[in-house]
């Protein structure tokens, strides 16, 4: 029986940058930060009120067993901001819109209705784009 | 509820005052006046935006940055409450205690020897799937 999501693995076009937007714009909590004996850095971040779900700061240079085939393919999705990381929650959609423009996040979208709630659509200028969105 | 862009903008306006203020003896007078509203309707409208009354989300932006400082560096538990504009060490440790079920000094130690741990030996934190799958051994 699976219970639970411990980790999962957001591949980023730049870690330090990802670092900047996910921890100092988004609030999102660092789990680890650690140099490895390869001089790489393992990087796990926690959404705020979910301290046991990590989040993979994986850069897509350095770190990863690819083919030169699969990373310049992933190599451009990351490019074009065409990679959909997933959904994140907020209690007031507007607010949040509002708060993160202010700090320079760049949107897809405004808040707009939906049937299931409000959500903007959010990029994290490191390929990824999510839902924001205020569930009903 | 939706209210209009320009309240938005204003509620929000005072949320990143008490952001960058917290650590100063700042009050819901000082925090409603950001956003051009009485105090009572702003703490009104602060609540159902952020699901918590300025009072609390200032006391957890504080207990956020009291568990910095006590791992990031060597302030005394008196200096970090200083820092945090707390009236003493003893309203700090009573409040840090019940936010986050452990004294300042026994978060600082356990923290500290986790940071270590994960310094001396980052394997062991890192599930061996990823060890394996991506380049983390020289």
């Amino acid at each position: 029986m699976i219970t639970r999501l411990s980790h999962t693995t957001l591949f980023v076009s730049d870690q330090e940058k990802a670092y900047d937007f996910y921890v100092n714009k988004l609030g999102f909590k660092v789990h680890t930060d650690a140099k490895m004996e390869n001089g790489s850095r393992w990087l796990t971040i926690t959404p705020p009120e979910q301290p046991d779900l990590e989040i993979v700061l994986m850069p897509l240079h350095g770190m990863m067993k690819l083919d030169d085939e699969s990373q310049k393919a992933l190599q451009i999705l990351l490019d074009k901001g065409v990679m959909g990381a997933g959904v994140l929650t907020t209690p007031d959609c507007r607010a949040t819109y509002e708060e993160l423009k202010s700090k320079g996040v760049v949107f897809k979208s405004e808040p707009k209705e939906q049937f299931y709630g409000i959500e903007a659509l959010i990029t994290d200028g490191c390929g990824n784009w999510f839902s924001m969105t205020q569930p009903l | 509820m939706s209210h209009s862009p320009y309240l938005y903008q204003r509620i929000v306006a005072a949320k990143l005052y008490i952001d960058n203020n917290f650590t100063e003896n700042i009050d819901l007078e000082q925090i409603s006046r950001q956003a051009y509203l009485s105090r009572y309707h702003f703490h009104r409208l602060f609540r159902r935006i952020y699901k918590k009354t300025p009072h609390q989300y200032v006391t957890s932006k504080r207990m956020e940055r009291a568990r910095t400082l006590l791992t990031a560096n060597d302030l005394t538990i008196s200096e970090v409450s200083a820092e945090l504009g707390f009236e003493s060490p003893a309203s700090f440790s009573n409040l840090f205690r019940k936010e986050s079920g452990m004294a300042p000094q026994n978060y600082r130690s356990t923290s500290l020897r986790l940071i270590q741990e994960v310094k001396a030996q980052p394997k062991r934190f890192i599930p061996h799937c990823f060890i394996n799958q991506y380049q983390l051994e020289a």
